[in-house]
């Protein structure tokens, strides 16, 4: 449905994006994961043809994406990282502004108006001056102000920056309803729970290029070891920590030690190893590794870096 | 004391660091300064207007006549003229007939008339004619305090002279040689002189009353004397334009106010700019199929049309609290409304275009106001700036507002006659919105 050909975007000397091709699938749940400054929203401007990259090509169903030619752009809706809603204005009153743009009219702006609001709990406050809202309202006007002329592609660039929990799962809710339906998703994040929960095929992208791609089993395959252990950095456990390097790789970030065993190293061995070090085994905890080990491994850095 | 300077240092490296601020703060009282101190002459000796254009036709042949239009060109207030150029460039000496069709033109605002009988024939005193558009009632009283400076400084020969043919008339051409004789005889006997000069200039009016009015010299204050002399000189005062306006007071002054608040409003729209921007719209807009040139013109429509709505009701509220007439003229009032919206209007957005923030935005707007106000002429007359900032004026949306404001409400004149300003207004809205185009296209606000 989309292609990205070994896309290239500079601004000045920095380059935001890096010789970046991806396919996505109609029904796709993809999700772009990397931390602030990674290119993610110089990658969904481009699609939407916001910008133009400086290499490389976008086509989507087959057809060319250009700043200069709109007419792909039916196809898709954009949710951008801000609130962009016309505040003094009411939820009814954008969504009627936001339909007419993609040229919807009449009963059926009023039928698709009534249908929006309703699936995001607003229809009693649609009347209402959207500065009036909670923040968590205003993200759910704000998603599906981009769903209501029912594009193909929907590009959610981190929005759910600043919601509280409830208002997040809603718009997960939403969402993956929407993805059920047949609707194609390029969802960008800093927050690999949401990338986790949401997505079918992940991107991992840092310093504008594209590190791994493909689903979260596929990435976590990807990875040299099954365990990460973590434990606290102290100066009782330092020793241990400096044996461990021989036996796979150590990350130490936030007070803890993260142990990610190499391939054939058994957990019975850290413990023996800890054990030795006379090490309360109550200091370590072992869990499945996640998009973050994932990360860390490719990149050398955490998301929050 | 220490969390005090603490916040004073925090106060200054904010306001260092707001360009908007510093120049506010800086720039536009100095740009303000500077305009005022032009206008008010505060680098000049003298003080007062200059280039004040002043039309003068002499009809007499009386050498005091020629000298009353000398010492009009030596006033550094009036810029004299005498002469009327032809179609084909040609020149030749003003005629009365010249100076109302000129007036309504706008090419002249004051003219003199020194009429063949300026020593009136039947009687004693002096007969002058003032042919005016005072549509600016500042402009209006100084020059005719300036004329009536210049007339009765130089009027006292010519009095003498309208003496003696007052006295012809009374003893006849002998007698009053006879009196003449009798009387520079005295005068030489007890004051000294030669009593030959002193009968001819006694014959030629010359009776020394220039000395009655102390200080009398070209450019110099008003004489004490003008009292009495105003009551033997006869000033015809004829308004050529604006006659029949209803509220003359205050639809002089509406135009300034309506282009002060209208160019306020607009820029307010160059900061909705910014906040459009900063709110993530513009992503969203230009993510639907519509270009930034649908979002251009979308903006310049709406404030055009709001330029419009504001001031068509500033202009009903003056009729509802002034009297002023709108709707005598309404329809070229509607058009000349129009102009001036859309040329604010591509201002606002040459503003947005240019400017990096909304504060700059903010900032440079104030600055451009107030100074397009001050040389534009909406505080005060234009004619009282010297030449090269009167040039500088007709460069400013400001002054050709006014003049439009002027001709509908004041003038009263046809549609085919604000056409040249309405032009001029439309020519400034295309030059402006095609520069603030060409910016937009390549400024980081749609980014």
């Amino acid at each position: 449905m989309l292609k990205l050909d070994h896309l290239t975007k500079r601004y000045g000397s920095l380059t935001a994006l890096d010789d970046v091709s991806l396919n996505i699938a109609p029904g796709e749940f993809f999700g772009l994961l990397g931390p602030n400054g990674a290119g993610k929203s110089t990658l969904m401007s481009l699609v939407a043809g916001l910008r133009s990259p400086d290499a490389g090509g976008i086509t989507l169903d087959g057809r060319a994406v250009s700043a200069a030619d709109p007419s792909t752009r039916a196809s898709l809706g954009l949710v951008p990282q801000s609130i962009a809603l016309y505040e003094d204005l009411s939820a009814e009153q954008n969504l009627r502004i936001f339909g007419e743009l993609y040229g919807l009219r009449g009963a059926d702006l009023r039928a698709r108006i009534d249908e929006t609001l309703e699936a995001v709990q607003l229809t009693d406050r649609r009347r209402d001056q959207v500065k009036t809202f909670s923040g968590g309202m205003q993200r759910r006007l704000n998603l599906v102000a981009a769903l209501l002329h029912r594009p193909k592609l929907l590009l959610c660039d981190e929005p759910t920056v600043g919601v509280d929990p409830q208002s997040r799962n809603a718009i997960f809710d939403f969402l993956e309803a929407r993805v059920r339906e047949g609707l194609t998703v390029i969802y960008s994040t800093h927050y690999m729970e949401e990338a986790t929960r949401l997505c079918s095929r992940i991107g991992i992208i840092d310093h504008g290029r594209i590190h791994a791609l493909g689903s979260l089993d596929e990435l976590l395959a990807g990875l040299p070891f099954s365990d990460e252990i973590s434990f606290p950095a102290t100066p009782v456990t330092a020793g241990l920590a400096a044996r461990l390097v021989a036996h796979g790789k150590v990350t130490t970030g936030d007070g803890t030690h993260h142990f990610h065993p190499a391939a054939g190293f058994k957990t019975s061995a850290f413990y023996a190893l800890a054990e030795s070090q006379q090490l309360s085994s109550r200091l370590f905890v072992t869990a499945r590794p996640t998009l973050e080990a994932v990360f860390l491994h490719l990149t050398g850095r955490t998301l929050r870096e | 004391m220490r969390i005090i300077l603490t916040l004073l240092r925090k106060d200054f490296a904010n306001f260092i660091r707001d360009k908007a601020a510093v120049s506010l703060t800086f720039l536009v009282p100095v740009a303000l300064i500077f305009i005022f101190g032009q206008v008010f002459g505060l680098n000049r000796k003298d003080t007062g207007p200059t280039g004040v254009r002043l039309a003068v036709v002499n009809q007499s042949d009386n050498p005091a006549a020629r000298k009353l239009v000398e010492a009009l060109r030596a006033e550094k207030s009036f810029r004299v003229v005498t002469s009327f150029v032809n179609a084909d460039n040609s020149e030749r000496p003003l005629a009365e007939d010249d100076l109302r069709p000129m007036i309504r033109n706008r090419e002249l605002r004051f003219a003199l008339v020194i009429p063949p009988d300026v020593i009136a024939t039947s009687g004693f005193g002096l007969h002058l004619k003032i042919l005016s558009d005072p549509r600016n009632e500042i402009e209006t009283q100084t020059v005719n305090g300036l004329l009536q400076k210049a007339i009765f400084s130089n009027v006292p020969q010519l009095l003498g002279q309208s003496l003696q043919l007052s006295a012809q008339r009374q003893l006849g051409r002998a007698g009053l040689e006879q009196f003449n004789g009798a009387m520079a005889a005295a005068v030489t006997k007890a004051f000294g002189g030669n009593l030959e000069e002193t009968k001819r200039a006694m014959a030629s009016g010359d009776f020394g009353l220039e000395t009655v009015a102390p200080g009398a010299q070209p450019g110099g204050p008003a004489p004490d004397s003008a009292g009495f002399l105003s009551r033997i000189v006869q000033i015809d005062n004829e308004q050529v334009v604006g006659k029949d306006v209803k509220s003359p007071e205050a639809t002089r002054v509406v135009g300034g106010w309506a282009m002060m608040f209208l160019m306020f409003a607009l820029s307010h729209s160059a900061a909705a700019f910014f906040e459009e921007k900063k709110a993530g719209l513009f992503q969203r807009l230009l993510s639907a199929p519509v270009h930034r040139a649908h979002i251009l013109w979308s903006r310049f429509l709406y404030g055009v049309l709001l330029g419009l709505v504001q001031l068509t009701a500033l202009f009903f509220a003056g009729r509802l609290l002034y009297g002023i007439d709108v709707l005598g003229n309404f329809g070229n009032l509607v058009v000349i409304c129009t102009a001036a919206a859309a040329a604010c209007t591509a201002f606002g957005m040459l503003l947005a275009a240019i400017s990096p923030t909304a504060a700059a935005a903010n900032g440079l707007a104030t600055f451009l106001v107030l100074t397009m106000s001050a040389t534009g002429g909406a505080w005060f007359p234009v004619s009282f700036m010297p030449e090269f900032m009167q040039r500088i004026a007709k460069f400013t949306l400001v002054y050709w507002s006014m003049e439009g404001f002027a001709q509908v409400l004041w003038a009263q004149q046809s549609l085919l006659q604000i056409l040249p300003t309405v032009g001029v207004l439309l020519g400034i809205a295309a030059g402006v919105m095609a520069v603030a185009v060409w910016r937009f296209s390549r400024g980081p606000i749609f980014d």
